[in-house]
């Protein structure tokens, strides 16, 4: 009569066993859909496909607004027509205008003619500051003519003396005499000037969209 | 041996369900926690195509609250864009998980750039964090901008996020306040587009923005009405 009684439990627990497992799967099933179906994309052209599928990576993504497929870049160099500082009222977002240096050909086909006048943004000015940390200039957004922005890769930064390099060494060795250390962060960072005679190197992307 | 049996027997029927439902349960967390991770890698690639950074940057999501202390900025020595729970937590949109981005990318950028592969650069972004992190947040302005997003969504991120302390003297972070008004500063001068036709108008916590700021936007605005090129120094 025991025995009987215990290979019916064994039995009823060997079925109740398969129905949790079947439920634990169906709940796992269930969250792996909803992140698939979060995944899904849906191509203009054709209904949704099922990702159940193996499909080659990128073969259900959208055309992305740029192609970086190309190594192939041209070097426009220019100059700036009036120099900047740090020192003088400059004020972020400001135009300024650089000169082509000399004449750019692509595939013998003239892009940008030599003294042509190129404006650019000034991003970013970040003033000079105390431990000799130096000034810096973040220019961008460089408009040529018959070229697309997309196609360029063209920030430009322009950093004052960095003074660090001695300022840190002299703090720690006056450690030792009390307060005098400290004194070293008046030492300020040198400004961030952009000369007439500093060559500017942009690069062009002719095959980049 | 029956008793034994029976006890063994019990003991898996206790705990069968409780083993599937673990398993269950750490499926689920998974799965929530890859879709976290494709959204951030997507807004942070999009930050570094748009805007054409020639430099590999990962992003990470991490389940921690936030960064332990006294450690190292990834984002200076990994050149990894990590961004903690407690952190995501506030996060709504895509421009303001792209504002979360846009910042680290700048603090990033910085580490290569300057000599020893960076590494004078990251010191001095954090030495110098004050004055870098004002930097960081104009950058990210810009990187916003030339993704196609919102930046005054850094705004709302910011003013969601960062805590306001009494002074900012000796420490090495800004005043919240000041922070914020220099960045809509950068976005008046620069893309006054935003502030036209701003999106934002009817958000709650922008509009939280422009209240607990009516002192800094009112410098501001003498500023601009004196054409003024001054630095103000906001409260």
């Amino acid at each position: 009569m025991n025995k009987f009684f215990v290979l019916f439990l064994i039995i009823f627990l060997a079925f109740s066993q398969n129905i949790l497992y079947a439920q634990a799967l169906q709940i796992e099933n269930k969250s792996e859909f909803q992140t698939k179906s979060s995944e899904t994309v849906i191509d203009d052209n054709r209904d949704e496909i099922e990702h159940n599928e193996l499909q080659p990576a990128g073969h259900l993504q959208q055309v992305l607004p740029y192609d970086f497929s190309s190594t192939e870049y041209v070097p426009i160099k220019l100059s700036i027509t009036k120099e900047i500082s740090t020192k003088d009222e400059i004020v972020e977002g400001q135009k300024i205008e650089f000169k082509v240096l000399k004449d750019v050909y692509y595939k013998d086909k003239l892009v940008v003619k030599q003294d042509d006048i190129v404006t650019a943004t000034l991003e970013t000015i970040v003033t000079s500051g105390m431990n000799g940390f130096p000034a810096e200039l973040i220019v961008d957004n460089f408009e040529i003519p018959g070229i697309n922005k997309s196609q360029l890769i063209s920030t430009y930064t322009k950093k004052g003396q960095n003074r660090c390099f001695w300022v840190y060494p002299l703090k720690w060795s006056l450690t030792f005499i009390p307060f005098v250390g400290s004194l070293t962060n008046l030492i300020m960072g040198g400004h961030a000037k952009i000369k007439t005679k500093d060559i500017i190197t942009l690069y062009y992307f002719p095959q980049w969209r | 041996m029956v008793k034994q049996i029976l006890t063994l027997v019990a003991l898996l029927i206790i705990c069968t369900p409780f083993c599937y439902a673990i398993d269950a349960q750490s499926a689920e967390q998974l799965s929530k926690e890859q879709e976290i991770q494709t959204r951030i890698d997507k807004v942070g690639t999009d930050l570094l195509n748009f805007n054409k950074i020639p430099r590999r940057i990962v992003f990470a999501y991490d389940k921690r609250e936030k960064k332990k202390f006294m450690t190292t900025d990834k984002a200076l020595t990994k050149r990894q864009v990590i961004l903690y729970d407690g952190t995501y937590q506030y996060i709504q949109t895509d421009d303001e998980l792209a504002a979360a981005l846009a910042r680290e990318i700048s603090t990033v950028m910085k580490s290569y750039s300057g000599i020893w592969g960076g590494t004078l650069d990251s010191l001095q972004v954090a030495l110098g964090s004050k004055k870098f992190e004002t930097v960081a947040d104009k950058r990210a302005v810009d990187y916003m901008v030339n993704a196609g997003y919102n930046p005054l969504a850094l705004i709302v991120f910011i003013n969601k996020t960062c805590p306001q302390k009494r002074f900012d003297r000796f420490s090495r972070h800004n005043l919240t306040s000041k922070r914020l008004a220099r960045i809509y500063e950068y976005i008046t001068y620069k893309y006054p587009e935003y502030l036209k036709d701003n999106d934002y108008i009817n958000n709650e916590y922008y509009q939280n923005f422009l209240l607990n700021s009516v002192t800094n936007r009112r410098m501001l605005q003498v500023k601009i009405e004196n054409n003024s090129t001054e630095e103000l120094d906001y409260e």
